[in-house]
């Protein structure tokens, strides 16, 4: 499809801002998108009305949960606890509601900073080449070749148990994806005429990678990243699910599904008894998840030039 | 007036991510038997898909709409000939590669990476030739085992044995499947209502019919057992290597072992040739054979081609945008553009005289000997067939367009004998 | 290679050394009332306060004299542990591995070819649910549903009976893998018992994991099928069913080489959570004790193990390549 017949019909747009508008447009009608964002709007609205929610007891600390009590058997959802309890008596309703700016908290901010650090360095592996991006690249092998999990328990135990050290550990380790992703696309444009063009005409490296680099190879790296929001949030909830997150009471979807662990059987006339302890908070996390996956995936399908000719 | 295949008003689209793309436009073109026929025009103007779709082998996201392509391979009816729009894949998968064959243009990426040319070819002779070459096979072990030559002769009955029940059940095979091809064309041809539905449970049918027995079907898939089929493979083998060697291809039990990547261009081209060829068929397409090959290549495989038509092949579609090819190998030709046939001629006279002015452009653009001044190249390019131009599709880019031209799509005439065109031009003078 | 290898350790032992030796020495503590002179003896003892360098320098001597220290969660040295631990990870995941390509290979090639149709859509709600699940939350549901309510695939590598028999001494232990000894010893009640207690963190595995084989497959088949080649086979009159299983698929299978394995690598990493939840006492159950603990032996051996797992999985994937591919066969 020829830009010049395309631009007469829909005025003398840049053929790159075009061809956005028109995958984008594509991209709103996808019903991936939909119930995506449908999912995730609902999320937002939650998190930010959270204090509306569920009125916090303690204003100045809403993240923690309010308890009745230090009785352990968690009770089935009633009037007063919509959505039942947990152990020692916390609301699993605040705790969800509360755990919601949590969660956008984490996995906005780890994928942001991900994205920040690894794109850099794959830019500087990819733009100079050489004795630089040999060294970027088998930094980046060795942090693949790790065992994640492992090392990520180790790392937050190291430096202390909670949220604010998960989410540290996962901007640590997390930027690998996108530095080999980047660093693949440049390699194919690196050479391309209009680069050397820029360099002849004595662009800085700066404005070279800022300004004629990026643009054209950000866009697969922001499929990925919108792909790994989803499995961000996962890692951080089973890192809290180890017992790695905050302590029972924090309004964290991760440490709740924790206190899951003990009570998948009931007694024996009522063996689903604590159903609500299992089901509700790790649903809530697969909701979340699945929300920002139907959304990348929507993604890919329509800004990926090369999977959505077919 | 005698035909070897036919398409009339032939229509297929493509269902694409921006919209659909109308390839072709109602295409009437005809072959006939003995000749050469060529397809010119631009790229992109329907000159393949017309070809592929006269096989059937349009993929993903194309597929054909409506109209006819009708076969007169068959002496006993050249009324009407069989339509193979309205056959089964089975009925197809028979007829490709057996009675039509195709030459593509990229060699190197129309042979499959992984497997060797041994493979490639042989599949040839396993989906058209197996009879024969089981046939052959177990003559050869018979003769083998009379003669006590040296080998283990417990497997070599076993060989022939299972070969032989192979054989048996593929020509009960054929024969039935004949039988039912007949019986379905019958009915097809009679024009009767209430035909429809039978023509469709025997197609059903067709389709679900197995070439072996269950037990060989077995056999053919466990893994140390399946060696008997071995010996097949060597006769196929040796029945490639002769072929190859008529292409003029050096060296070629070699060649057989090696795969797509470690040959030269030329080479690969050959190769594909040699796996339309294995079977030699009545008609044989070659879309573009030489695009991207070397000129003195380009002239060997010309030369191969012209002088398989003089020998095996009956008819020749050959595709192209290089007229000097066309002059110097086509018999008839006709010119398209965006999914119409412009004009239809014999080569000698569409070179004299060109009444269509998208021809007229085509070959005002390409150097003479006696070339005085610039070339004329036609402006602009092939339209965006999501959106095609109303009425003529060429009007955008024509010189002598009329207001008629944006709004009716022209017929076409006999403006000479046997000189076909479609333009407004000579239709609509009166009215204008 | 070796230089990946070396970096991993060099980075995690780094970690760990962030830690005062006055808290590194706490594994080695076994009653609560020592005093802080018998602390420090116990730092010089094992050389916890020796400068980073150093202390890595005699891990790594120890290393390749096979001495991989002392494993304080495991009350053995870390070899033993290892021995221990090790089969019972292995077993799972050479059950699921093959499980999870297959499903996945037989839903991607499912899928492209019925591209755009109800199985497409169907497939592709499955990977991305599939995608979308944790690890632990699928875990615990299915205990609760088929172990909590109908008394089903219990949790553990074993049942009671199982476990007499395995301690009595009549069972021969030859390759350490349940399933084989009990072929071994001639003994399929303690085979279906073992195979029993594998299903379900199997059957959680292969949910999870093939979601991303499947998408792959679906891919690399569509990208196969589109291909020139195919169209020549076409022509040549190979049937349709025929083009899928053999001539695109096999081109098609050699993404997802790559992927499988890195996928067994992966599996192994990944064990920390599932063998947590269906208390299996593996390698992950082991890791998961150690980081906990910070049992620093164990915590670098395992590293390193699994590091280096994913390194010959690598040169694994390259030697797969080279046999489907003719092209690099020979290059």
């Amino acid at each position: 499809m020829s830009a010049e017949t395309n631009a007469s019909r829909t005025g003398n747009q840049h053929p790159r801002l075009q061809e956005f508008l028109f995958s984008a447009k594509r991209f709103l009608k996808n019903p991936l998108t939909i119930v995506g964002l449908t999912i995730i709007m609902a999320f937002a609205i939650v998190a930010i009305f959270a204090p509306v929610i569920a009125p916090p007891e303690k204003p100045d600390d809403p993240f923690q949960i309010p308890h009745d009590g230090w009785m352990m058997e968690p009770q089935p959802p009633s009037l007063e606890h919509p959505m039942g309890t947990l152990p020692q008596q916390y609301d699993i309703f605040y705790g969800l509601v509360w755990g919601t700016r949590n969660a956008f908290k984490i996995g906005l901010l780890i994928v942001l900073a991900n994205l920040v650090i690894g794109v850099l360095l794959g830019a500087i592996a990819g733009y100079f080449g050489g004795v630089v991006d040999e060294v970027i690249m088998r930094v980046t092998d060795m942090f693949y070749a790790m065992p994640f999990l492992v090392v990520a328990m180790a790392i937050v135990v190291v430096i202390g148990k909670g949220l604010t050290s998960i989410v540290l550990v996962l901007i640590v380790l997390g930027w690998r994806t996108y530095t080999r992703v980047i660093r693949a696309e440049i390699l194919l444009i690196r050479d391309k005429d209009y680069i050397q063009a820029a360099r002849a005409s004595g662009a800085s490296h700066m404005s070279i990678i800022m300004r004629h680099i990026l643009p054209n190879s950000i866009f697969s790296v922001l499929i990925v990243a919108s792909m790994n929001i989803g499995t961000t949030m996962l890692s951080a909830a089973a890192l809290s699910f180890l017992g790695l997150g905050s302590d029972i009471g924090y309004a964290d979807w991760g440490a709740m599904v924790s206190e899951a662990r003990n009570w998948i059987v009931g007694p024996a006339n009522a063996r689903l008894q604590y159903w609500f302890v299992v089901f509700i908070p790790g649903f809530v996390i697969t909701l979340f998840v699945l929300g920002w996956n139907l959304l990348g995936d929507a993604a890919r399908d329509v800004f990926d030039p090369k999977q959505r000719r077919r | 007036m005698d035909a070897l295949l036919k398409t009339e008003d032939l229509k297929t689209n493509f269902y694409t991510f921006e919209g659909v793309v109308k390839a072709l436009n109602g295409v009437n073109v005809m072959v006939r038997p003995g000749e050469t026929y060529g397809l010119v025009g631009e790229s992109g103007c329907g000159k393949s898909v017309t070809v592929r779709s006269m096989m059937r082998i349009v993929q993903e996201p194309g597929r054909i709409e409506s109209g006819r392509i009708a076969l007169f391979f068959d002496e006993k009816d050249k009324e009407r000939g069989v339509d193979i729009v309205q056959q089964s894949d089975a009925y197809m998968q028979k007829l490709r590669g057996n009675d039509i064959s195709m030459i593509f243009q990229e060699a190197s990426t129309s042979l499959n990476p992984v497997f060797s040319i041994e493979e490639q070819i042989g599949e040839s002779f396993e989906f058209h030739r197996l009879d024969e070459m089981l046939r052959e096979t177990v003559e050869e072990l018979d003769a083998e085992i009379q003669q006590g030559k040296a080998g283990f002769l417990g497997w070599k009955k076993f060989q022939r044995s299972q070969l032989a029940r192979e054989l048996a059940s593929h020509t009960a095979y054929d024969n039935a499947v004949e039988e039912l091809d007949a019986q379905i064309i019958r009915l097809e041809s009679t024009d009767l209502q209430g035909n429809a539905s039978a023509v469709a449970a025997l197609n059903k049918k067709r389709e679900g019919m197995k070439p072996f027995s269950l037990s060989t079907r077995i056999l053919r898939r466990v893994p140390i057992l399946r060696r008997y089929r071995n010996r097949l493979s060597k006769t196929i083998r040796t029945h490639i290597v002769e072929l190859l060697r008529s292409l003029g291809l050096p060296n070629p039990e070699n060649v057989v072992d090696r795969y797509p990547h470690e040959l030269s261009g030329g080479m690969q081209q050959r190769i594909v040739i040699a796996i339309a060829l294995a079977c030699n068929p009545k008609l044989l397409i070659a879309d573009e054979p030489t695009s991207n090959l070397d000129v003195t290549i380009q002239a060997q495989i010309l030369d191969l081609i012209r002088k398989l038509k003089e020998d095996t092949i009956e008819s020749v579609i050959f595709i192209t945008h290089d007229l000097g090819v066309v002059a110097e190998l086509c018999d008839r030709v006709s010119v398209m553009y965006a999914g119409d046939v412009a004009e239809t001629a014999a080569v000698k006279d569409i070179f004299a005289k060109q009444y269509h002015p998208y021809t007229e452009g085509l070959i005002a653009s390409v150097p003479k000997r006696d070339q005085k001044g610039e070339l004329k190249p036609i402006h602009g390019t092939v339209p965006n067939l999501v959106t095609p131009p109303t009425g003529c599709r060429f009007h955008p880019r024509c010189p002598k367009a009329m207001d008629i031209c944006s709004q009716v799509k022209p017929e076409t005439i006999e403006i000479a004998p046997e000189h076909f065109v479609a333009c407004h031009l000579y239709t609509s003078e009166d009215k204008a | 290679m070796v230089l990946i290898l070396v970096g991993v350790t060099v980075i995690v032992f780094s970690i760990m050394m962030l830690l005062p030796p006055g808290q590194r020495v706490s594994v080695y503590v076994q009653d609560e009332r020592v005093n802080n002179q018998q602390l420090e003896a116990l730092i010089e003892k094992y050389g916890l306060d020796d400068p980073a360098p150093v202390q890595y320098w005699r891990w790594i001597k120890g290393v390749f004299r096979g001495d991989f220290g002392y494993s304080v969660v495991a009350v053995t040295p870390v070899i033993e542990a290892f021995k221990n631990y090790f089969p019972v990870t292995l077993e799972l995941v050479l059950i699921a591995t093959p499980l999870i390509i297959m499903t996945g290979v037989w839903l991607g090639t499912k899928a492209a070819t019925n591209k755009d149709t109800a199985i497409d859509h169907g497939t592709r709600i499955f990977a991305i649910v599939g995608y979308s699940l944790p690890t632990f939350w699928l875990g615990l549901m299915l205990l609760m549903v088929f172990y909590g309510l109908f008394g089903l695939f219990p949790p553990g590598v074993l049942s009671n009976e199982g476990r007499d028999v395995l301690y009595s001494g009549d069972f021969q232990r030859y390759t350490r893998l349940l399933l084989i000894d009990s072929i071994l010893n001639w003994r399929w009640d303690m085979f279906w018992d073992a195979l029993y207690h594998l299903i379900l963190p199997a059957f959680n595995l292969v949910l999870l994991s093939s979601a991303m084989i499947l998408r792959l497959t679906r891919s690399s088949m569509l990208d196969s099928l589109g291909q020139d080649y195919i169209r020549t086979a076409l022509a040549k009159g190979a049937s349709k069913n025929l083009i899928e299983r053999k001539h695109a698929r096999r081109n098609a299978l050699i993404p997802v080489i790559t992927v499988s394995g890195l996928l067994f690598a992966g599996l192994m990493a990944g064990m920390v959570i599932t063998e947590t939840i269906f208390n299996r006492p593996g390698i992950g159950l082991w890791m998961a004790d150690a980081a906990l603990r910070l049992d620093v032996s164990a915590i670098m051996f395992n590293v390193l193990f699994l590091s280096g797992v994913y390194v010959v999985m690598n040169l694994v994937v390259d030697v797969l390549y080279a046999y489907v591919d003719p092209r690099i066969r020979l290059s």
